[in-house]
């Protein structure tokens, strides 16, 4: 009687067993990378908007602050979408006629809001406030990145919950002067550290709290 | 994608292509579906997107008006808070304000003008009155109301009868108080409103009258009768006599349980204590000894006491009270009635009815009065207004009554309403709308204008114009003043003074043959009117827990007697009808009275309150009569379902631990409990800036549930529905227990209102297995519901039961779609919407504590006290809820647990809760 199994069987019984193993675990890496990559979070991902506004041009040519358009930055949980009458303020006096700009002018004729895409999102059941951020010393570029530089603006960040702990956990490696909050030129200096844990007493944050599941959910 | 019918023509090709099709999709990534952010085209000044605003506006109560504040998010109003400056809420709610959110996204609200069943249009109606049969002078023309006292509509009203000098103007309140009237009437010989003084009295007799319970006046004296449950004031006496239990008699230190013939003859005893001589009254030992101890006490607080004639009791018992009261020089103030109509209600109502069958009224105008239902049936109102020729209703539902009329009118809710109302002193105050109005409906004033033919038929034009009082460059101020503030200065009326100095005539009551029934308002829907609103239907009533319906109340002894038993169906038969509800055993009501409650049975009242319950306003032949002798009571044939909820999570043999009582002497002789610091198994929990407690005080307390709605509206809590509660389910993130410890003659009664305990140990943390339940460092046993998996465990390790299930998707309205999608404009946009197989409960509203460390921390300080305060601790009338933080030491909650009347439950398990309890004192050391 032939030999029921040739001599490549032992190599193929090893390559199964070994993918017995290595399979699930390499699926589960898999998932989990995949999970976290910019392919689940939409991070550098760029929306279709109604006028192709550009932050590059607003903030990194013409040097606005932040707060002149997203005006409930510093009060409220929302730091606001400008009303297209804070568009019109500027845009009344120059490009009146820009053809990019033909659908602030009806909104403002007609009273109709814009319509804009969502870019940074949180679930519904995560409770952000932007108000708090800022007035701790959180810059605005640590989640909505250079900002300055983007022609379109994109998500910077992949804004999953690990990524939000990194900061709750170590506020200090991320905090800065309350003053430099809205500068998007702002370079951490070389003793970050103690600096932020200075500034994490000096704006008596609660580092304990957190990181309490309360923070954010509610 | 080829459709999904009989496979007739998917062969085998197909088959595969679906196939390979749905595994393609399968291995797609689920998208999240993109978001729009749609911001203002011209921003409001001062608005900040999804910041509460606050604004002053008033929502009525039998016809009186009581100022609230408003919250509105993003131009949606979700909640309703007590305006501090109006003098009857004082910062306060009732569950029906609570509730007026609810009613104001209600999905069977009527939304069109209607002609019968079909949809019309308002050319059609105005073409149509235009042809209207009666005469121009307005003879045959009829207008129905209920009781009017804004200044706007009085004008509205004035002007229709200017424009028609004969038509016919009938008021009428089905919860009325034509007894005060008429004794007013007899002792004055006019009508005024009494208003009592409550926190100047230092001993309060009180006939079958709940001044406790819901009803216009309730938050003043609610806030007043808190005052002086504080330590600070002396104590307070109350005794109480009457048939059923009332909030009133629950509040009581002394309480009697007697039948109305009785509640007269006690009348009768004390006006003599006072120097009356009105022979002698034929009393039972127990009531006598009540009535000389009460006469006793009243004379020797002389000037500091006061007696309470109820609804129920005559008018010659009111009037013999007026002259007690002046005997006592009680602490009433006497004020002219803002009820201008000189008729009383029961009076205008069978006018009404005679005017239709006698066929005097061609056109007929009810505007938001409700007479097909409220009616006794004796007077046929509805035959009668189906013999008219030309008949329109204007009202917030297609209710029974726009049934029956030709034309139905859709009216706008107060909140998206301009208007005004007074206050029962004559204090005025703006309804201000919170949104632009969410249906083609208008204002009752508007429509009033229109039918008179005025100029201005628009309901803001004609409210300023009410008050376009004083210099024209004041009006706009005080107009802004009056806005803000929630109240028009200076409109209170002035006290009369008002000599009584004769006793009026008071003949006996005849002794009754049968049983008497004893009626009074729902405590839930009042007299019908919030039938509809779902929060309201389940909402415990205070006694008998009872939701989605109503029960007949007796006495165990009446029970024993005729064989009933809890829960059996009973048939009350009055007068030649007979009426089917379960019956509930009352320890502590007067053997022979039946309690029935108005309000349920409505036929149309909507796809919520429907078929719930049965009618009791349709029997007797006196309408809205609060009392009716002659009562029958037997077991009944068929059986109706009795829904309750606190049998859910009953704890036997534990009653004197869980709601203890005492007198102000034990008070003064205990010294305050060491705190249970005993070790435990369970982690330590971690410490942080704040510590939360709440203290609760079941002695302020009076059992009203305005706690229970006010945390539903915040909390996004949902409705279960009826089938839901007989299985034992439901959602309410705090509940009122009610407990009953038998004593001397009567019961003791007492309310306790259960939120989470926010345990230290908490022993629904370890057997969570995803760590859903969790400490936070601030003291809060959070449950984090996007961690929750639906085990259950932490319930079933509750030993305060109060964390509840989603067992169905209540929230997304898949178990209760009657709710419809415009309830969720209500929904609070800072909490969570809890998913189907979540567990979910009290948080001390999270929501607010974030916002006001958020707010503290912004400005670099800390929380400070009483800046944090839960939506329950906000609606509470008589401020029985405190909340506060452990680590200040002199904060109110730390002194509250370190009084002498501060308990834990269930402390013997050493679960150390956060939520703790004072004992409710009885100031009565005897029995009786």
């Amino acid at each position: 009687m032939a030999q029921l199994f040739r001599p490549g069987a032992n190599s193929i019984a090893v390559i199964v067993i070994v993918a017995l193993f290595a399979g699930p675990a390499a699926a589960i890496a898999f998932a989990y990378f995949l999970w976290n990559s910019p392919y689940a979070t939409d991070q550098n991902l760029t929306r279709a908007q109604p006028v192709p506004f550009s932050h590059l041009h607003h903030v990194g040519e013409l040097g606005l602050d932040c707060r002149m358009c997203h005006t409930g930055v510093e009060k409220a949980a929302f730091a606001g979408i400008p009303s297209t009458h804070i568009c019109m303020t500027c845009h009344s006096q120059i490009w009146t006629n820009a053809q990019m700009l033909a659908p602030v002018r009806a909104s403002y004729a007609s009273g109709k809001p814009l319509h804009w895409q969502r870019v940074n999102r949180v679930p519904d059941y995560v409770f952000f406030d932007h108000s708090i951020h800022v007035a701790k010393g959180i810059g605005c570029n640590v989640c909505h990145g250079p900002v300055q530089k983007m022609a379109l603006m994109r998500q910077a960040e992949p804004l999953t919950m690990g990524w939000c702990l990194e900061c709750h956990r170590h506020p200090e490696k991320y905090i800065r002067p309350k003053d430099d909050v809205f500068d998007m030129y702002w370079h951490q200096p070389f003793d970050q550290l103690e600096v932020g844990a200075k500034l994490i007493r000096q704006y008596l944050i609660h580092t304990d709290h957190l990181t309490d599941c309360s923070t954010c959910h509610r | 994608m080829p459709s999904l019918k009989p496979p007739s023509g998917l062969d085998r090709r197909v088959a595969l292509k679906l196939l390979a099709a749905g595994m393609a999709s399968a291995m797609a990534r689920c998208s999240r579906p993109d978001e729009e952010i749609i911001p203002y085209a011209d921003m409001p000044e001062g608005l900040v997107a999804g910041e509460p605003m606050r604004f002053a506006t008033t929502l009525s109560l039998a016809g009186y008006g009581r100022g609230f504040l408003g919250i509105s998010i993003d131009g949606r109003p979700i909640k309703i808070e007590g305006n501090p400056n109006h003098p009857f809420s004082l910062g306060a709610t009732d569950i029906f304000a609570e509730a007026g959110v609810m009613s104001l996204y209600d999905p069977d609200r009527s939304k069109a003008i209607r002609r019968g069943d079909t949809i019309s249009t308002w050319g059609a109606f105005s073409s149509a009155w235009r042809h209207a049969t009666h005469a121009q002078d307005g003879q045959g023309l009829a207008l129905v109301t209920g009781r009017v006292v804004s200044p706007t509509t009085l004008a509205r009203i004035g002007a229709l009868k200017n424009r028609y000098p004969q038509s016919r103007w009938y008021r009428y309140e089905p919860v009325h108080d034509d007894a005060a009237r008429a004794g007013a009437r007899q002792a004055f010989g006019k009508v005024v409103t009494a208003l009592p003084n409550w926190a100047d009295a230092d001993v309060v007799v009180a006939l079958d009258a709940n001044p406790l319970g819901h009803g216009p006046d309730e938050l003043r004296i609610a806030r007043a009768y808190a005052a002086r449950r504080g330590k600070a004031a002396k104590r307070q006496r109350i005794h109480v006599a009457e048939s059923i239990w009332s909030l009133t008699g629950a509040a009581a230190d002394v309480r009697v349980a007697v039948t109305p013939a009785h509640l007269v003859e006690i009348a009768r005893a004390i006006a003599n204590a006072c120097g009356a001589h009105l022979g002698t009254p034929e009393l039972p030992d127990f009531a006598k000894a009540f009535a000389d101890r009460a006469g006793q006490e009243l004379l020797a607080a002389r000037g500091r006491a006061l007696v309470l004639a109820g609804d129920s009791q005559p008018a010659e018992v009111h009037a013999l009270f007026h002259w007690t009261n002046a005997q006592l020089r009680a602490p009433v103030s006497y004020l002219p009635s803002q009820d201008i109509v000189e008729n009383d209600h029961a009076y205008e109502l069978c006018a009404l009815a005679n005017d239709l069958h006698a066929g005097r009224i061609q056109t007929l105008i009810v505007a938001d009065a409700n007479p097909v239902y409220d009616a006794p049936d004796s007077l046929r109102i509805a035959e009668g207004i189906a013999t008219v020729p030309f008949s329109a209703h204007i009202g917030l539902y297609r209710d029974e009554t726009a049934h029956g009329c030709r034309w139905h009118l859709p009216m706008s809710h107060a909140l998206e309403s301009w208007g005004d109302e007074r206050a029962l002193d004559g204090t005025a105050s703006i309804v201000q709308p919170l949104i632009q109005r969410l249906y083609a409906t208008r204002t009752r004033d508007d429509y009033l204008a229109w039918l008179a033919n005025e100029d201005v038929t628009k309901a803001y034009d004609l409210v300023r114009k009410t008050w376009q009082r004083g210099a024209p460059e004041a009006v706009e101020a005080s107009w802004r003043k009056a806005l803000n503030d929630g109240v028009i200065a200076n409109t209170a009326a002035t006290p009369l003074s008002l000599p009584v100095d004769r006793v009026s005539d008071f003949p006996g009551m005849s002794r009754p043959r049968g049983m008497s029934a004893v009626i009074s308002p729902d405590p839930s829907v009042w007299d019908g009117r919030y039938a509809n609103n779902a929060w309201l239907q389940e909402c415990s009533k205070p006694f008998t827990k009872q939701v989605w319906g109503n029960a007949v109340q007796i006495a165990p002894g009446d029970a024993q007697r005729l064989g009933i038993e809890d829960e059996d169906t009973v048939d009350v038969t009055i007068d030649g009808k007979t009426i089917t509800a379960p019956a509930v055993l009352m320890p502590g009501q007067a053997d022979g009275t039946i309690g029935l409650h108005w309000g349920q049975g409505r036929l149309e009242a909507g796809r919520i309150g429907s078929n719930i319950g049965v009618r009791v306003c349709g029997v007797g032949a006196r309408p809205f009569a609060r009392v009716i002798n002659g009562a029958a009571l037997q077991k009944s044939a068929s059986t109706v379902p009795f829904r309750s909820t606190q049998a859910h999570t009953r704890l036997q043999g534990k009653m004197e631990q869980l709601f203890q009582i005492a007198t102000p002497s034990e008070i003064a002789r205990t010294s305050p409990k060491k705190e249970n610091r005993a070790p435990s198994l369970l982690p330590v929990p971690p410490k942080g800036d704040y510590a939360w407690a709440m203290v609760v005080d079941t002695d302020a307390c009076i059992g009203c549930n305005a706690c229970v709605v006010a945390c539903q509206a915040e909390n996004n809590v949902p409705v279960v529905g009826p089938e839901e509660i007989s299985q034992g389910r439901d959602m309410h993130w705090l509940r009122v227990d009610s407990y009953m410890r038998p004593h001397g003659y009567t019961e003791r009664r007492g309310f306790q209102p259960v939120p989470c305990m926010h345990c230290e140990y908490a022993p629904c943390e370890p057997v969570c297995p995803v760590e859903a339940s969790v400490h936070d460092h601030e003291g809060l046993n959070v449950q984090v519901y996007n961690r929750c998996i639906g085990t259950r465990f932490c319930e079933a390790n509750c030993p305060y039961k109060v964390r509840r299930f989603n067992w169905f998707d209540y929230s997304g309205e898949q178990a209760y779609a009657d709710e419809g999608v415009a309830l969720k404009a209500q929904h609070n946009p800072d909490v969570s919407a809890r998913g189907r197989g979540v567990m979910e409960k009290c948080n001390y509203c999270l929501q607010r504590i974030s916002r006001a460390r958020k707010t503290a921390e912004k400005e670099n300080r800390k929380i400070a006290e009483g800046e944090m305060v839960t939506a329950c601790q906000a609606a509470c009338p008589t401020r029985a809820i405190h909340f506060g933080d452990l680590n200040r030491a002199d904060s109110d909650v730390s002194n509250l647990r370190k009084a002498a009347q501060h308990y834990t439950l269930l402390e013997e398990l050493n679960t150390r809760p956060r939520t703790t309890y004072l004992k409710r004192i009885f100031n009565s050391d005897e029995n009786g």
